[in-house]
């Protein structure tokens, strides 16, 4: 699953992640981070048998865990099924179906950001 | 053999055969080109793609007191009124002229917003006449408002275009959309097999006259769009390049937004996604057979976007068949394809056409005179003085360092020879990075002593055969004050700073009368 965590000001400076990863048997991936000395977010990926376990530490150590389902939005009135944006997906989440109309798959988006600027019709927003 | 005038009896005793292109092609491949000229009547083509060259007369109608309108803007962006009083021309491309908008609502996004009927500030701006005393007027419009609100596109509809690439190790921001670098990407527009001017190629059934589908309503082809080339190579009957163009016209007041759409291309500019139909008659066997064109069959070069020049060079060839799979090879690398025209799109269109045909609601046409298949080539602007390369400027001569260099000497050697930026080289003469007053002020702060620990190791380049502008563009581009000019073996020939560029800018203004 895909999950933002929000860090109080408090446990900036614990080592909770690392202690995650060395103690879980997780598949644990960082996709974006925006943490200072006052607080911040992180987007992360977590996966495997202890990710249950993993997730209730995290809890514990005062980690607000927000699970999110979309990173990104794509606007269907807007999008124009150009494809323009389909070859900048860095993870192939975007791609050209049967009937050649433009799916964004939000299991595999990692919210780059890189199709939201390029596109024409800027149809799809990233969901902070 | 059949004419236009018995297929369009058809049309009205609803007994015509209507087929798309996608499906005339299959129609060919099982039961022959005979067969299929003596079954199928119409075979109907669409594209929906971004093109530029798009446009629309407007007609205000007159205020009281009237106003010769001279500068016009329609939600900030400006329409051309260098005509009779209040007529306008409101190009795709024109930026809006707030520059915090620009591009992000441009001529394109009025054209959608009249088409959608909603609400459009007008503002124009004028310097008054005896018949004309207004010099300013201020008001709402929207399309049932206006006279007329005619489209007219200059060029539409190429009959092919190059796919895109880049090789340079930059992203770069097109009108073929966002080209990643390292050749990270492969853009191309064309609708391939379903493309209107790829099914007729030697413009047998299309000219002046030839109604279509044009953004949802019906239109005109109104003669050979501007840069038409009949000149190009072909490869199977269809060039392998831009070629045929169409000149359109239609009536705004008719179309729907499901067809046409105002886009941005960032970095680039705004555009007009235009949705466009032709209807093909199935003359004769030959046309049948040119209608049967496939994917596989239509070949088009990859160009090199990394070179701004007007002949771009071509990295390879490719056919939509292998374009359209999402990824194709590239010196043994798998590169992701994106289409920038939406498939989905055209083959609706091509299908509504169907419809209209078949529900007896258009009608085809002789054209009153056929597009030109010969003797139209695009010629280049010749600009007054040819443009400079980097190698043809005077530069100072390179004063170049090494990474084992000690600051100190370094300091040193920029402070005698007063320049502000050093290229750094091995012992070959090869480029291996940069360094500038700043780096070494800043080694010296920090107790740094090798020039190899500061020195920026990715450099911006200009080679030598390079046009100057395209210098000057990149040095704007990063900011930066200068860099070093490189042959093809990355060895290091001068530095070429902005100065250098503004030098030479002034030269050439100053000759011509102009002033900076
Ligand atoms: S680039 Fe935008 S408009 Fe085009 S397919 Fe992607 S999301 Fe849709
Ligand atoms: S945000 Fe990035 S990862 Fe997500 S779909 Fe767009 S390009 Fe792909």
């Amino acid at each position: 699953m895909k999950a933002w965590l929000n860090f109080s000001p408090s446990i900036v400076n614990k080592r909770v992640i690392a202690d995650l990863i060395k103690n879980y048997n997780i598949n644990f991936n960082i996709l974006k981070a925006n943490i200072t000395p006052k607080g911040g977010k992180m987007l992360i990926e977590i996966n495997g048998k202890e990710a249950e376990e993993g997730i209730k530490f995290l809890e514990e150590a005062g980690i607000e865990l927000q699970p999110i389902t979309r990173v990104v939005k794509k606007d269907e009135d807007k999008c124009i099924d150009c494809g323009a944006c389909v070859s900048l997906c860095p993870v192939t989440a975007i791609k050209i179906e049967e009937d050649w109309g433009v799916e964004v798959d939000d299991e595999l988006c990692i919210g780059c950001g890189f199709c939201t600027y390029s596109c024409p019709m800027k149809a799809i927003k990233i969901i902070e | 053999m059949k004419t236009v005038e018995e297929i369009n009896q058809k049309i009205k005793d609803g007994d015509v055969v209507v087929v798309t292109a996608a499906e005339m092609t299959q129609i060919v491949r099982e039961s022959g080109a005979e067969e299929a000229a003596r079954e199928v009547d119409v075979v109907t083509t669409g594209t929906f793609g971004a093109m530029c060259s798009s446009g629309a007369f407007l007609n205000f109608g007159h205020s009281d007191p009237p106003i010769k309108m001279a500068k016009t803007y329609l939600n900030g962006v400006e329409a051309y009124s260098g005509l009779a009083a209040v007529d306008a021309y409101i190009g795709a491309g024109q930026p809006n002229r707030n520059p915090d908008i620009g591009f992000n609502y441009g001529g394109a996004h009025v054209i959608e917003d009249l088409i959608r009927g909603k609400n459009i500030e007008l503002s124009a701006e004028s310097y008054g006449t005896d018949c004309y005393p207004l010099t300013e007027v201020k008001t709402e419009i929207n399309i049932e408002k206006l006279n007329q609100a005619v489209m007219i596109n200059p060029r539409n509809c190429y009959q092919n275009y190059a796919a895109a690439t880049n090789s340079t190790k930059e992203t770069l921001y097109t009108y073929m959309g966002t080209l990643l670098p390292n050749m990270g990407n492969v853009s191309y527009s064309s609708a391939g097999e379903l493309s209107p001017l790829l099914n007729d190629p030697y413009f047998e059934t299309i000219g002046l006259g030839t109604r279509i589908f044009l953004c949802g309503s019906q239109g005109y082809v109104i003669g050979e769009g501007t840069q038409h080339d009949t000149s190009v190579e072909r490869e199977n009957g269809v060039p392998v390049g831009g070629a045929g163009t169409l000149m359109l016209k239609g009536n705004m007041k008719k179309m729907s937004p499901d067809y046409v759409r105002g886009a941005t291309m960032p970095k680039y500019g705004s555009t007009l996604f235009v949705g466009l139909g032709i209807p093909i008659p199935i003359l004769n066997e030959d046309m049948a057979k040119r209608t049967a064109i496939s994917n596989e069959k239509i070949v088009c070069h990859i160009v090199d976007y990394g070179v701004a020049r007007r002949n771009r060079p071509k990295i390879m060839k490719t056919n939509y068949k292998e374009l359209r799979t999402g990824t194709i090879e590239i010196n043994g690398v798998e590169v992701p394809t994106s289409p920038l025209s939406s498939y989905k799109k055209a083959a609706e269109i091509a299908g509504e056409l169907k419809n209209w045909i078949n529900k007896g609601e258009f009608y085809l046409t002789n054209p009153v005179k056929k597009l030109a298949s010969k003797g139209f080539e695009v010629k280049p602007l010749e600009t007054r003085k040819p443009s400079v390369l980097v190698k043809d400027i005077k530069v100072k001569p390179v004063i170049t360092v090494h990474p084992t260099d000690e600051i100190n000497a370094v300091a040193k050697k920029l402070v005698d020879n007063s320049v502000n930026h050093v290229p750094v080289v091995n012992s070959t003469g090869k480029l291996q990075g940069i360094v500038t007053s700043w780096d070494i002020a800043n080694a010296v702060a920090k107790g740094k002593e090798r020039l190899g620990e500061v020195m920026t190791r990715k450099v911006v380049v200009a080679h030598e055969d390079e046009p100057v502008d395209v210098v000057a563009r990149r040095i704007n581009k990063y900011e930066i004050s200068g860099l070093p000019i490189v042959d093809n073996k990355n060895n290091v020939k001068g530095m070429i700073t902005a100065e250098d560029i503004s030098r030479l800018i002034y030269a050439k203004k100053g000759k011509n009368g102009g002033s900076l």
